[in-house]
């Protein structure tokens, strides 16, 4: 019992942690290897766009937020919504961070599976922190439309959020699944 | 243990191992599938609320229509996913290599949507999934559904997302029942 918990703690330690092992200096050598983690740069290079845009957004939103008087009866909604982006603005923070330290371990994983899992970590999470810096936008966009009154959109604003965070909590539960399959992978 | 027993025991371990790595490498990289295909329907769903902003109803319609079907070639990506986990716990790998080959197929269609290239197979989708009754009992059961109109933000996709939980809960057979108190 206790040797298969070090075994798994193993595992996950040189999936997603600190390699216990010395490891040789490697290029991401093979073709697949290789396509993942041209890929996993790719969606790195998307979510910091993203992330950015998010930013401006919520420098943009603190201005707008001031123009809805305190006495709006869409006040709680907005209320709702600013936890929302907030909650979502640490989790694109916090994703952008892990995909960016699972790509710096490719070049110096032992081996190619272990670095195409590297890659398809730092993939997943790249797009944990895209679809989170989008969920930010939304809410913001949503924001705007109370700010400036534009009603009709209000609307349309509120459930393509709610659908975005349904989406959006999709892409974590899988970034969580594609975590444990790997775990699972090296601990057989 | 004979030589031969020893090479033979050697060669079904490696044979094991790489079995287990292929068979472990396919959901890995498939929920990594179901992720991408999950992402762009949070770009469906930005580019709705953009096109809502801008207040031009051509692009609002049309900004729906791609999310629509995005959302629909997402469902697809999850039925395959599904079927994959099944084949792959009855060690069927042919059907887990087929499933898989689905959900490629289903975020290839998720790019396209996202483009505007809306297959018709997928625009059909859109529209059962659009005629579909509503909130009137999952496949017209005669019980009394749950009072789902009350969740936060109002949204369809959730209301039917929590009636389909109830509907899946009432045809498992299990009903909450009353326990015998313990005796003091």
């Amino acid at each position: 019992m206790i040797r298969d918990r070090i075994i798994i703690g193993f595992a996950v330690a040189v999936c997603f942690g600190t390699s216990l092992v010395a490891v040789e200096a490697q290029e991401a050598g093979a073709p697949a290897v290789k396509a993942v983690f041209e890929a996993s740069q790719a969606a790195i290079h998307d979510a910091e766009a993203e992330v950015e845009k998010a930013r401006v957004a919520i420098a943009k939103g603190k201005e707008l937020l001031a123009l809805i008087p305190e006495d709006s009866p869409l006040m709680p909604d907005v209320a709702q919504v600013v936890e929302a982006a907030s909650e979502n603005w640490q989790i694109a923070i916090d994703s952008l961070k892990g995909a960016k330290e699972s790509a710096s371990k490719v070049a110096t994983a032992s081996n190619d599976s272990v670095a195409g899992d590297y890659a398809l970590l730092a993939k997943v999470n790249a797009g944990v922190a895209l679809s989170g810096a989008q969920v930010v936008q939304i809410a913001l966009t949503y924001i705007e439309a109370i700010a400036t009154e534009q009603t009709e959109s209000v609307d349309i604003i509120r459930t393509a959020l709610q659908d975005a965070l349904a989406s959006s909590s999709q892409v974590q539960f899988n970034y969580e699944r594609v975590k444990s399959l790997i775990a699972a992978k090296y601990s057989k | 243990m004979t030589k031969q027993t020893v090479k033979i025991f050697a060669a079904s371990m490696v044979c094991a191992f790489c079995a287990a790595e292929s068979l472990a490498a396919v959901p890995a990289d498939a929920a990594g599938d179901l992720a991408a295909i999950a992402t762009i329907s949070v770009q469906a769903k930005a580019n709705l609320s953009n096109a809502a902003l801008g207040g031009n109803v051509d692009e609002i319609t049309e900004a729906g229509k791609r999310s629509d079907a995005v959302d629909a070639a997402m469902a697809q990506g999850q039925d395959a996913y599904l079927s994959m986990e099944r084949a792959d716990q009855n060690g069927d790998q042919d059907a887990v290599a087929s499933a898989s080959e689905d959900l490629k197929s289903s975020l290839a269609k998720a790019v396209n949507a996202l483009n505007g290239v809306i297959p018709d197979e997928i625009a059909q989708a859109v529209a059962r999934q659009k005629k579909a009754p509503k909130n009137t009992g999952v496949k017209g059961r005669s019980y009394d559904v749950p009072n789902v109109y009350d969740v936060p933000w109002n949204s369809d996709r959730m209301r039917d997302f929590y009636q389909n939980h109830f509907a899946n809960f009432w045809d498992s057979g299990i009903r909450p029942q009353d326990s015998e108190t313990t005796p003091e």
